[in-house]
């Protein structure tokens, strides 16, 4: 008698992968904050607090699910995440100051992708398609 | 080139996570969302080690334990 079905066993593996790359990035952070504060972590600690943060993931994203669905939208934005965060003074803060950052970020790649595709279509020189093939590659590497 | 952005984990592990809890198939979150969001779990998680820390070392411990964390859990899913 199979007390799991098939998808339901799937979605099992799912959540425990997922459950690990947390433990990991956790370990990681608390290692960091140990070498910081010349302290050690228990297991059990690093344990505890990789389980709180993957149950805080599900009411983030059933919250942030919430919003946009309250704004009538089906893409969950940076107002919503900046929404999420207005419990604590400083976290509003900080999250909309990185929120600004991106924003910003976006802008300048615009910009420079407008003087690339500008400059392409005026190329008169070879040095400028060079230099429009050689940008190209860079955002490739990017991406 | 893992769009670890600052620090947070990994943008795809971020976006499976969120979609786990999603009711609605159609759900999507834009690329700068998931940004913000790997930065969020990541001072939660940086919070929740500081805050241990603290309780700790005022317990003149040099070692974080499990009853820190319960100690300091309150107020931190108050704060977020």
């Amino acid at each position: 008698m199979e007390p799991l079905g098939e998808q339901e066993r799937e979605r099992l593996l799912h959540s425990q992968r997922l459950k690990a790359a947390v433990h990991y990035t956790v370990g990681c952070l608390c290692q960091e904050v140990a070498e910081d504060k010349g302290i050690q972590f228990s297991k059990q600690t690093v344990a505890a607090i990789s389980e709180i943060t993957f149950r805080q993931c599900e009411n983030f994203a059933k919250d942030l699910e919430m919003f946009a669905r309250h704004g009538k939208r089906t893409v969950i934005n940076s107002e919503d995440v900046k929404l999420l965060a207005r419990r604590s003074n400083s976290l509003l803060r900080y999250i909309t100051q990185k929120s600004e950052e991106l924003a910003l970020n976006n802008l300048e790649q615009k910009e420079r992708k407008k003087k690339k595709s500008s400059a392409a279509k005026g190329r008169t020189t070879s040095d400028e398609q060079v230099e429009a093939v050689m940008a190209e590659s860079e955002d490739s590497n990017m991406a | 080139q893992e769009g670890a952005g600052g620090g947070g984990r990994c943008r795809e592990t971020v976006n499976k996570i969120l979609h786990l809890h999603f009711k609605d198939d159609k759900t999507r979150v834009s690329s700068d969302a998931l940004l913000l969001m790997a930065e969020m779990l990541n001072v939660f998680v940086r919070e929740a080690a500081a805050r241990s820390t603290r309780q700790a070392q005022a317990e003149d411990l040099d070692k974080v334990d499990i009853e820190h964390v319960e100690k300091v859990l309150p107020q931190l899913l108050l704060d977020f």
